[in-house]
């Protein structure tokens, strides 16, 4: 487990020093042990900040926020801005800063090992002990279990009862690209990269089964956009399955008004439903880090992962690319290769 | 938007598209179209007649876009865009429906195939509908030629671009210039001597005023676009100085080293310091870097010491040199088919190739022209001329026929019967291919005049055998087994693109077909040139050919050059990308993705270099936040289309 006390002082120290103009970490929440995002912008809220299983958001959504407020504040930063980042968040500036949506330099990374452990899945809170972590008022990990305190008192339970499928399956959970970093970088092998997947391709073994499903779970959706809003990838001005969005700038003529091509329309019918997550998921290809936050937000449940993971498994074993690694290589749909599976190019 | 005016045209195409489509019904169809207020059908759209309809439909209707419902827009997207101009409207108002390769020539359902036809002109009025008049864009050209390759066919292309009044800049790998032909001892169907009709071609290559020759030396790099390359060229040293080297021997003399000789493929041996022939252009030694002791005078430097003209220098650098250029000749040539791919042919002692027999054959070869069999250096009495070894055999080896083995075996069983009059000569072959002037009657001969035994089948099995070589074969016109006790055995093997072929091409950025030889944009149309404007292929690079081929496409290719080379200025596509800047987030993936890298990054937002542009639409197609698109093939443009297609 890392030090909480060190990255308080840490976080403290740079806005004392005037380094960062801001820390996005994990505060405790008004209910329960449940963290929530928090920015900070002054040393004395570094006593603020926590580090526990419940910190589950992906905060690098914040830096894509702080960007979009800066550019509509037509500012220009003079400082970096802080983050507290673990494995899958340290994945996800990785792919904003391969995509240049900010340079390095503008970002302090304060990267935190999830180490052997991961962050709780609220559902499997609720289903290995009846309540969610609103309802804990701590929980640690000994080494080997979970030691959870509620109103029942002290329970127990192994991690990966509780953990969320996504960190089972972690491929990297020590922040690679850090500025500084906490807590160690270990091994660990709970369930292999993918296992969801691959139980989901032996139940629904053939084309037809899962076109049901997904049917099925694409029926339900109801276009509130939230695992759209929670992606910290989905940060384009304009999207094409949402018509709101569409940028209006004084140069936008009426015509260019008139002319805007809706490839989706935005009801929530069945069609439009699946037009709108094939569409994600394959911009997501390449790009998507597994951080399973737009599974955590749907509110109907709609398994995202499932879809997400198959493309990243498909480049990881047809092109070698894991989405998150380096800084520097291409984007897995920009770049070709001279070995590339297909031979319709030479 | 203003209501459009457009004007359809559907063409029969004889019966190409008529057979199967009912042209008329499209016709019909299509003027229904509220902004069509002009449809008809004609046999041949494409005739003067049916020109002359377009542009005469154009003006009285006071058209401001159409649409030809035809063949596809590779053949006549450029005919109809002259009849739009012709009659007032700008190229880009003119869009082609192909809908006889798409459609007619793909389908044999007449209703099915009509309904078709309907929808891709329908896509085609959709998107002809939103297209905007554009102006071709103008570049200049410079007027030198980058050739690569300096065997039979960069020689004669240089000497015709040199002669049309073009600089030529002719890059070889080698030592030397000459290729594989001024290895070879004489020449099918008139056996005259390769060397002696070669050689003055590469004596005019250093005679030329106008071509730059760089020997030892390869192109590393090209950046640019159609008439305005730049070549980056590594120019190997050599550690002789060409204009010193007075050819005096006196250095091969004294080098220690002794390595096998590449140019006689290995039948004699060359010192690390060597000249690959008397003939050699440049008139050089050269030191190779690889078998030489070290380039230390400590170490040796007998050479050195002895170079009474002190051309020898080792301390000489490689070095990289620029050159612009505005067009590429690509003659890479081709290699053997390696005898390491052969199984039981293979090691052989007595199993030369055809080139190791030409190198005999010749005159200034190891062996003096006498036929002399590796093992003893006696001369063999029966000899055996396998053909199609590695070609023809798509299981194992190469499926395609290397065109020339058939008339190189004819040459070598005549020129071994006139080396050695009482020996015995015999050819398996699978079929004659003697296509050509003169060949079939020079094939005749050898089997007539120099009583050659031709043997159709082949060779079931070969084998060692107390110094000679047993070959059992079946002959499959008498149907005998045949049993042959060879002295020697000769091996057609086949041609394969030259080993740097695949290096060249992605340097190049030209595209190869599935047996590796360069590809040709159009097999029957656009012989000669790449998929890449203003690079051209000669020789047997872009497939199997023999000299007299090689020699005609070589001039066919620097004709081509000319043509290019000679416009005042060249024009360029304008349907090219366009950036919507205010949705660029600077991601860099269509910096990335560009095959011709015509987009970089200006203040965190993609810029289109129009000149570079192809408008292949990749960036497009990578770009996740739709901020580039390609002129007159929009999003909403290629929505549309869909729509239309779809029937929504």
């Amino acid at each position: 487990m890392i030090n909480l006390q060190e990255l308080r002082t840490r976080a403290r120290d740079l806005l004392t020093k005037g380094e960062v103009r801001a820390v996005v970490g994990y505060r405790r929440g008004s209910r329960g042990m449940a963290a929530e995002p928090v920015v900070i912008t002054r040393p004395e809220e570094a006593a603020q900040l926590v580090w526990d299983p419940s910190c589950v958001h992906n905060l690098a959504l914040y830096l894509v926020e702080d960007r979009k407020l800066l550019k509509h504040r037509r500012q220009t930063p003079d400082k970096p801005i802080a983050i507290v980042a673990k494995g899958c968040d340290a994945r996800a500036i990785v792919v904003l800063l391969q995509e240049n949506y900010f340079k390095r330099e503008e970002v302090y990374i304060l990267g935190v090992s999830c180490e052997e452990t991961g962050v709780f899945s609220d559902q499997k809170l609720m289903r290995r002990f009846g309540v969610n972590s609103q309802a804990l008022t701590d929980a640690r990990f000994d080494g080997t279990d979970y030691v959870v305190t509620s109103a029942e008192g002290e329970q127990r339970c192994a991690a990966r009862e509780v953990m969320a499928e996504r960190c089972l399956e972690c491929r990297q959970p020590f922040p690679k690209v850090n500025d500084v970093v906490l807590g160690e970088e270990k091994a660990r092998t709970l369930e292999a990269p993918f296992a969801a997947l691959g139980r989901f391709e032996q139940t629904a073994n053939t084309q037809v089964a899962r076109w049901d499903f997904w049917k099925r779970q694409f029926d339900r959706c109801i276009r509130c956009f939230a695992c759209r809003s929670v992606c910290p990838m989905c940060y384009c001005e304009e999207c094409i399955v949402d018509s709101i969005t569409f940028t209006v700038a004084p140069d936008t003529t009426a015509e260019e008004k008139a002319n805007r091509v809706r490839w989706i329309q935005r009801s929530a019918t069945g069609s439009e439903n699946i037009g709108y997550h094939m569409t994600r998921a394959l911009h997501l290809a390449g790009r998507c880090i597994d951080c399973g936050e737009c599974e955590r937000v749907c509110p109907v449940h709609i398994p995202l992962r499932l879809l997400n993971t198959k493309l990243e498994r498909d480049a990881r074993e047809k092109f070698g690319y894991e989405p998150g690694a380096s800084i520097e290589v291409a984007s897995l749909v920009s770049s070709f290769r001279d070995d590339d599976p297909n031979d319709f190019i030479r | 938007m203003t209501k459009k005016r457009t004007g359809v045209f559907v063409c029969h195409c004889g019966s190409n598209i008529a057979a199967t489509v009912d042209v008329a019904a499209v016709a019909a169809a299509m003027a229904g179209e509220e902004s069509v207020v002009c449809a008809r059908d004609y046999v041949y759209m494409c005739s003067d007649p049916g020109q002359n309809s377009v542009i005469q439909a154009i003006k009285d209707n006071q058209l401001d876009s159409v649409v030809v419902s035809c063949c596809s827009p590779n053949l006549h997207e450029k005919t109809f865009r002259e009849n739009a101009k012709a009659a007032g409207l700008n190229d880009f108002t003119c869009e082609i429906a192909n809908i006889r390769e798409q459609c007619s020539w793909v389908h044999k359902d007449r209703a099915k195939a009509t309904a078709k036809a309907i929808r891709i002109s329908l896509s085609a009025v959709k998107r002809v509908s939103r297209n905007l008049a554009l102006e071709p864009i103008g570049i200049g050209v410079t007027r030198r030629v980058l050739v690569v390759g300096g065997g039979i066919a960069g020689i004669q292309a240089s000497l015709d671009l040199a002669n049309s009044g073009f600089e030529v800049v002719l890059v070889e790998k080698n030592a030397t210039i000459g290729g594989h032909m001024i290895q070879l001892s004489e020449t099918f169907p008139t056996l005259d001597c390769s060397q002696c009709i070669l050689s003055p071609k590469m004596v005019e290559i250093t005679r030329h005023p106008k071509i730059t020759l760089m020997t030892s030396s390869e192109v590393q790099e090209v950046t640019g676009y159609v008439g305005n390359f730049r070549a980056k060229i590594l120019k190997k040293a050599t550690y002789v100085d060409p204009d010193k080297c007075k050819i005096c021997d006196d250095c091969a003399k004294v080098c220690p080293v002794v390595v096998p000789n590449q140019y006689d493929l290995g039948i004699s041996a060359r010192r690390a310091i060597y000249i690959p022939f008397a003939q050699a252009i440049p008139a050089s030694y050269t030191l190779d870097e690889s078998s030489c002791l070290g380039l230390n005078p400590v170490v040796c430097g007998k050479c050195k010491d002895v170079c009474e003209a002190g051309a020898i220098d080792y301390d000489m650098q490689s070095r990289t040199v620029t050159e612009e250029i505005g067009a590429i000749v690509v003659a890479t040539g081709f290699d053997l088919y390696s005898q390491d791919h052969l199984g039981e042919y293979g090691h052989l002692e007595n199993a030369v190739d055809g080139l190791q027999f030409e190198r005999m054959c010749s005159a200034s070869g190891p062996t003096k022209g006498k036929v002399l069999r590796p093992s003893d250096h006696k001369e063999p009495k029966d000899v055996v001329f396998i053909q199609c070894v590695g070609s023809r055999d798509p299981a194992r080896h190469c499926s395609y026929c290397s065109k020339i083995c058939c008339m190189y075996t004819a040459k070598h069983a005549r020129l071994y019967k006139h080396h050695v009059p009482d020996g015995r000569a015999y050819v398996f072959y699978i079929d004659i291919r003697s296509g050509g002037k003169g060949y079939e009657e020079f094939v005749q001969r050898t089997m007539e005049d120099d009583e050659t035994l031709y043997l159709r089948g082949r060779v079931s099995k070969i084998y060692e055998d107390n110094g000679k070589i047993r070959v059992y074969g079946n002959d499959t016109l008498s149907g005998q087994n045949v049993e042959i006790e060879a002295d020697m055995v000769v091996l057609a093997l086949a041609m394969q693109p030259s080993a740097g072929t695949a290096e060249i091409a992605k340097t190049l950025k030209i595209g190869r077909d599935k047996d590796g030889f360069l590809q040709e944009a159009h097999p029957k149309l656009r012989p000669v040139e790449s998929v890449t404007a203003g690079i051209f292929l000669a020789g047997a690079a872009q497939g199997p050919k023999d000299i007299p081929e090689t020699v005609s496409q070589a001039s066919a290719a620097a004709a081509k050059v000319v043509t290019l080379l000679s416009q005042p200025r060249l024009i360029r596509s304008p349907t090219v990308a366009r950036v919507r800047s205010r949705l660029c987030t600077g991601c860099e993936m269509c910096v990335d993705a560009c095959p011709y890298d015509a987009i970089h990054l200006e203040n965190g937002k993609a810029v289109v270099n129009d000149v570079l542009c192809e408008g292949c639409g990749t960036c497009s197609a990578t770009c996740v936040r739709a901020a580039i698109e390609v002129k007159n093939a929009t999003p909403l443009q290629i929505q549309e289309m869909i729509g239309a297609v779809l029937s929504l």
